[in-house]
């Protein structure tokens, strides 16, 4: 089980590379991020939103209002060119923690 | 989640999206065989703690601002100030002069250009400084050229305003000379300047990507 603290710092790059696959909204994205790690991280509303509203401010993505294929209006996020190019340097940031951690903390990843 | 303290329409849209998200978990478990009340009970349980959540959006959604004021118009502000001030020690010992001259009815013609060239050199350090608060608040792309270049922006609105009026007044004078001073003017007191103060936002830029590099 991860600790809230450790999953903060993954949230960001986690809804990132979700969202380089394409458009999604809000449930979607959580959803997405708990089957692809295998339920190991899991956002509540709480954890995911407020990230989503700081990224769209920062220009990284972009929420629209769409009708879905049920008829229902949901916001979708779509991934913008500065956020797509936060995922390089943001991926190679964990890379090297991850390679650091080794060397101390002897501690390995798949 | 209470009332949150945003604009009635933003607030009516950040409450729509998440019932919408927890409606959407709600309807997964029903149609994962859950029943009617644990669905309810789990869906509510995504929101994770409201106060925590409402406490999140409304910090974000504020912060905006503040952002927009610590990014843009305090760094703004002090490139205004210290274009003012520079402006100040270096032109008024020599406009002294001057008026104290014509006041004993003698013209004087101040060295402007011996002046002019240091005043424009110094203005890198101006846009430097207002470039570095911008980025210091997080700002990237416009917004910190915005406050390094602040101080000419407004001596084109005083020019844009004033200009017009020097073809109504002096109708003595050739429309020509009139252009022909304007542009001078703005070559001299935006043109130039700008491209001093924006020097100093590249050059400042250039300096903090070596320190992060080191």
């Amino acid at each position: 089980m991860i600790r809230t603290e450790l999953k903060r710092g993954t949230a960001e790059l986690a809804v990132l590379s979700v969202l380089e696959e394409g458009p999604l909204h809000g449930y979607e994205i959580g959803r997405r991020i708990a089957e692809q790690s295998d339920g190991a991280l899991r956002y509540t509303l709480a954890a995911l939103y407020p990230l989503l509203y700081r990224m769209e401010q920062r220009g990284w993505l972009r929420g629209e209002w769409e009708t879905g294929p049920s008829g229902k209006r949901r916001r979708c996020y779509r991934l913008l060119a500065r956020g797509r190019k936060m995922l390089k340097p943001m991926r190679e940031e964990w890379v090297d923690l991850f390679r650091a951690l080794r060397r101390v903390a002897k501690v390995t990843h798949a | 989640m209470g009332t949150l303290r945003l604009e009635r329409t933003e607030a009516d849209e950040v409450v729509r999206e998440l019932a919408g998200h927890l409606e959407e978990c709600y309807e997964a478990l029903r149609a994962q065989g859950v029943s009617e009340e644990a669905a309810f009970s789990r869906a509510g349980a995504e929101a994770g703690n409201w106060a925590e959540l409402r406490r999140g959006v409304i910090l974000v959604k504020e912060g905006r601002m503040s952002d927009r004021v610590k990014q843009i118009w305090i760094p703004s502000l002090v490139t205004l100030s210290g274009w003012a001030v520079l402006g100040v020690v270096i032109w008024s010992p020599l406009m002294w002069e001057s008026w104290n001259a014509a006041r004993r009815g003698v013209i004087l013609f101040p060295p402007l250009v011996i002046l002019y060239w240091p005043w424009l050199l110094s203005l890198i350090f101006i846009g430097a400084a207002g470039a570095y608060l911008s980025r210091r608040a997080k700002a990237t792309g416009w917004r910190v050229y915005l406050s390094g270049a602040f101080p000419v922006l407004t001596v084109g609105v005083v020019f844009a305003v004033t200009f017009p009026f020097a073809f109504v007044v002096d109708a003595q004078v050739a429309p020509f000379f009139k252009i022909t001073s304007m542009l001078a003017n703005v070559v001299s007191w935006i043109v130039l300047p700008g491209i001093a103060l924006w020097l100093g936002v590249v050059v400042e830029g250039m300096l903090r990507q070596k320190r992060v590099a080191d």
